[in-house]
């Protein structure tokens, strides 16, 4: 009922968007607030519809009806409340609505706050995408053709109609829903997807704005409006991508914060190609200049968030990413919706292509409108090398069948490139954009920026033993970047913090370039042995049984229960407990791991977390899941987790006893132990150490060195092992002194080492312990000195008729150093800190703006657009003369307070 | 305007001609084991699933996860991957290995591990879920 009613709001809604579009349109080729009050009665409408069905969807996930199929699909009874809130969007027809919800309330604020002149047609454009979106999720019936897309109010029975269950039982509801998936789990969800379609929203409003300034032909006032909006979804699309980085890198256990993913390209791309039109649209607003390049870039970026979109929701990038989504039906409906926005977009460049205002004399290289150019269209390539790697699957059909993605190496030689060319120019636009210089002049203001950067990347080469000459280059561009815009910013801060949002982000993007730098010196934080291991398999120098060369280094070491192991040359780390505490999630273990820096003498407690987590796909089953630790620190971090352990494998026997019918789980020992020996036991012991095995415990006090005189003839040197097998529950224990004697005759060494027998404590009918006698009759074990580990201390022992496998107590320790994390995060904050400046200044100057035209346009009442444009010009010419003699004092004219500032 | 005209024309074409260059160099076909087993080169993507029949598992001698997979023509092979098994392994609905066939063995540099879950399959869930 509730279904069939959501069902409805979501078609009213997709109706009443087309009529509003529809009404938009009239109000704006006639003109007339008749048309377009009816326009927006109706876009509220749409509003309120698509707000009542999301309702109704969080209604129907909170009373867990699972006879509808999203909710069956991404929830279940047991889930918290955050997460069943979550998982409103956790889903792809969810995710639609969010987004049609995200520009609804964008909608609402153009409508608030745009200029009568360009309200209609910009809500045109923004009302064709809400068609397009509501079209994916309205499931509005069409006669004789079927639903349109796919609406989150399906059936469980109308998505499986054949199915038998379904057959012969129409009204049938699961008991149980399938649940969201455990590593959605986390906190993250509630904040990273509704950011993303916030910038989503955002990104439509340049887009709307540039084509409405195509149609009615005002190619220069649509820039203010527009320009806070694209600074807002980028800085929303930046927030995202950093939420999402920093998921994946502290919870997800991915490894690092970027991997080149086509979804995480999906949000990177729009947000170059919108901060190449913020430059763009700087340009025009200065120098009244790259009017074409504004109105391109701004349609970009809308459409590349379709393409990607499209790319990620189509199932065409199936096999290449890791979380993309599958196809849903709506492959030909997604495709549409690009055909629709790059084609209106672009055939409206076309059509007025001519008209666009061309400026009147070029550019010298030295000005700052000729430097940003540059930067935006290298901003602009750079986006286009990405979409071209996320596109393999497509492009890639030119140059090979059934392609697959390109190395994470294309993307990384691309950028870096990129990143230098971007880094140097930001410098050098950002003195001529303040200041105006010639050849000479402007060679004085950078002497200093490259003398910093010149000994800091020779000071850092040195001290890292940096090899690779583009990093060098890199380094020195991203060092030069941070010199030159700090210097700027500091000039800017004392002058005018108010407009220091742009040397902010320049700041923080030119310190984002320092910390990439550091994921090219990650490294596996192992012990001296693996170490020299992994030294050899580099060099290639390893090869395996079968005779192939390894080149595969080792990343994680094995860790004994309270036994110290030194990794890395600094950390003594030591396991100090694994318990199941069933924190946050059933079954869930933590970890003490112990680092002590032996350098400084400091030292933490690193919890990692291990969680057995039921899958979805296959009911019963168990599937061991690892939740990473992270200590943060200011120039590296220490990224840990547990990959294995004693615990988890106890854990797994157990839950196959218990449930010996479900589909196998996966062994963390594996095959080599799945062929153990059940009468032989290998055990490892250090000196002074213990080992448990079955209902024993067994202690190697020390080595007895062996008298020469009691040598056999030829022995080298002889050891014994003095042992204690205590039998834990009675108490009683028995000494054991097995030799381990090295012989040498003419050719060879050899080990002479008898097995020893003895009675097995704790048994009745104890025998006498006798010397080399294997085949006592009774309970009797032996135990042979089998070898002597001098490096480790350690002796290894076979044990034969003592029940049991060794249990010790062990875990795998994956841990790796990654340096320049927090430089990262901080420049993205300054980013972040830099562009919310911005959107502040801009807001405040177009506010401004518009209350200027009011008074000027209310006294004569006469000008038309055509005119408007014409005074638009003359004033920019204005402020640039300005700023030419004034050395970039007259920016300190901004200041003078205005009335519209003191609201 | 005309030298500089001419100046960015080449360079798009230079850029161009590089950058797809580069692009078709950096990508590859999937194929399944026995086309592997005849390829060079250590960047080989074969996709397939896993075989949870036989014994999978972590080996702490060698410190390398290994585990059947079944290609999309029906080979089965042994594949060693060197490092600890990857979360969501057991969801996959599909396994992409990347590495090279040393005999009979796959040794994977890298795996991706296709997830059903995240945006769920659209496609019929175990029916016996349902009872």
């Amino acid at each position: 009922m509730i279904g069939i009613l959501g069902q409805a709001a979501l078609s009213l809604a997709f109706v009443s968007a087309i009529l509003s579009t529809w009404f938009y349109y009239r109000a704006a080729q006639k003109g007339g607030s008749g048309s377009e009050s009816i326009a927006n009665a109706l876009f509220f409408l749409k509003g309120a519809f698509t707000f009542f069905a999301s309702g109704l969807l969080v209604y129907l996930i909170f009373t867990h009806q699972f006879q509808y199929y999203y909710v069956y699909n991404y929830t279940s009874s047991d889930l918290q409340n955050v997460y069943l809130w979550a998982a409103f969007y956790s889903g792809q027809e969810g995710s639609l609505l969010l987004w049609v919800l995200s520009s609804f309330l964008v909608g609402l604020a153009i409508i608030r706050w745009t200029t009568p002149a360009y309200r209609a047609p910009v809500m045109v454009f923004m009302g064709m995408t809400q068609v397009f979106l509501l079209s994916m999720v309205s499931g509005f019936p069409i006669p004789g053709w079927g639903d349109l897309g796919a609406s989150p109010f399906r059936t469980l029975a109308s998505e499986m109609p054949d199915s038998p269950v379904f057959q012969a039982n129409p009204d049938f509801v699961p008991a149980e829903g399938s649940g969201l998936n455990d590593l959605l789990r986390s906190p993250w969800i509630i904040i990273h997807p509704p950011v993303i379609f916030l910038g989503f929203a955002m990104m439509t409003v340049p887009y709307a704005f540039a084509l409405a300034s195509l149609w009615k032909r005002k190619y220069h006032e649509w820039i203010h409006p527009a320009l806070p909006w694209t600074l807002g979804a980028n800085l929303c699309l930046l927030t995202a991508i950093f939420l999402g980085g920093y998921w994946a890198y502290v919870t997800l256990s991915f490894g690092g914060y970027w991997a080149w993913d086509p979804v995480e390209n999906a949000s990177l791309v729009p947000w170059i190609f919108g901060m190449a039109g913020i430059h763009a649209m700087l340009i025009q607003k200065k120098h009244a200049s790259s009017h074409k390049a504004s109105i391109i870039f701004a349609i970009l970026a809308y459409v590349t968030i379709v393409y990607q979109t499209f790319l990620t929701r189509s199932g065409i990038l199936g096999d290449s990413s890791v979380h993309s989504f599958v196809d849903l039906g709506l492959y030909n409906h997604l495709l549409l919706f690009i055909v629709v926005t790059g084609g209106v977009g672009f055939a409206l460049l076309a059509i007025r292509y001519r008209e666009l205002p061309e400026p009147k004399k070029e550019s010298p290289v030295l000005s700052r409108e000729f430097m940003m150019f540059s930067g935006a269209m290298v901003l602009f390539l750079a986006g286009l090398v990405i979409i071209l790697g996320t596109s393999s699957p497509i492009i890639g059909r030119l140059f090979v069948d059934n392609p697959t993605p390109p190395d994470q190496q294309f993307y990384n030689n691309w950028t870096l490139p990129f990143g230098v060319l971007i880094g140097l120019m930001t410098v050098v636009t950002q003195v001529l954009w303040w200041k105006r210089h010639n050849a000479e002049s402007l060679a004085a203001v950078l002497i200093a920026p490259t003398l910093i950067a010149s000994v800091v990347t020779l000071a850092v080469v040195i001290w890292v033993d940096m090899r690779n000459i583009w990093w060098m280059v890199y380094l020195f561009a991203a060092v030069f970047a941070v010199a030159g815009n700090g210097l700027v910013m500091y000039q800017i801060f004392r002058k005018n913090p108010r407009r220091a949002g742009g040397t902010l982000t320049h700041v923080g993007f030119a310190i984002l370039m320092i910390g990439f730098l550091g994921s090219g010196f990650d490294r596996p934080m192992v012990d001296q042995r693996t170490r020299d291991y992994n030294r050899a398999v580099a060099a290639g120098q390893v090869f395996d049984d079968d005779g192939f060369r390894v080149n595969q280094p080792i990343e994680f070491v094995e860790l004994e229960k309270n036994e110290p192991k030194l990794i890395d040359g600094r950390y003594m780390v030591t396991y100090l407990s694994g318990a199941i505490t069933e924190d946050n999630r059933p079954g869930e273990q933590e970890y003490e791991i112990l680092f002590e820096d032996v350098n400084s003498g400091r030292s933490f407690v690193m919890r990692p977390t291990v969680y057995p987590m039921l899958s979805n796909s296959s009911p019963g089953a168990v599937e061991w899941t690892v939740d990473p630790d992270v200590r943060t620190g200011w120039f590296s971090d220490i990224f840990m987790y547990v990959a294995g352990s004693a615990l988890v494998d106890r854990e797994i026997e157990r839950m196959n006893r218990e449930n010996p019918g479900h589909m196998q789980t996966i062994d963390q020992l594996g095959p080599q132990m799945a062929d153990h020996d059940p009468e032989k036991t290998l055990v490892r012991v250090r000196r002074g150490g213990t080992v448990q095995i079955g209902e024993y415990t067994v202690t190697f006090n020390n080595f007895i060195y062996v008298d020469e005189a009691e040598l056999p003839e030829n022995s080298i040197i002889g050891v014994k092992a003095d042992l204690l097998l205590v039998h834990r529950e009675s108490g009683e224990s028995v000494q054991l002194h097995p030799r381990f004697i090295l012989a040498s005759d003419d050719e060879a060494q050899y080990a002479f080492n008898p097995p020893v027998s003895f009675a097995l404590p704790g048994v009745q009918d104890a025998h006498d312990a006798t010397e080399a006698g294997a085949d006592e009759v009774g309970p009797s074990g032996s135990v042979r000195f089998r070898e002597v580990h001098p490096d480790s201390d350690e002796i290894e022992l076979a044990f034969r008729g003592v029940e049991g496998e060794p249990e010790r107590e062990w875990i795998l320790l994956a841990a790796e150093h990654k340096p320049l994390i927090s430089v990262v995060w901080l420049g993205t904050f300054l980013l972040m800190f830099g562009f919310s400046v911005s959107i502040m200044y801009r807001w405040a100057d177009q506010k401004k703006r518009e209350a200027q035209e009011k008074q000027s346009r209310e006294p004569g009442l006469s000008g038309t657009e055509k005119r408007e444009d014409e005074v638009r010009d003359g004033q920019e010419e204005v402020d640039n003369e300005d700023l030419a003699e004034s050395d970039g004092q007259s920016r300190d004219k901004d200041k003078s307070p205005h009335p519209t500032e003191l609201k | 305007m005309r030298p500089r005209l001419i100046f960015g024309i080449a360079g798009i074409v230079v850029f161009t001609s590089l950058v797809m260059y580069n692009f078709s160099q950096s990508i590859s076909s999937y194929v399944d084991f026995e086309q592997a087993a005849t390829m060079d080169g250590d960047r080989i993507h074969v996709i397939g699933i896993w075989d949870s029949t036989q014994p999978a598992g972590f080996s702490t001698e060698t410190m390398t996860f290994s585990f059947f997979m079944t290609d999309e023509s029906g080979n089965t092979r042994r594949v060693v991957y060197p490092r600890p098994k990857p979360n969501n392994f057991e969801q996959a609905d599909q396994i992409v290995v990347i590495g090279q066939m040393r005999g009979d063995t796959f040794v994977s540099r890298d795996m991706l591990v296709k997830c059903p879950s995240k945006y769920n399959d659209a496609t019929n869930p175990e029916l016996s879920e349902l009872q």
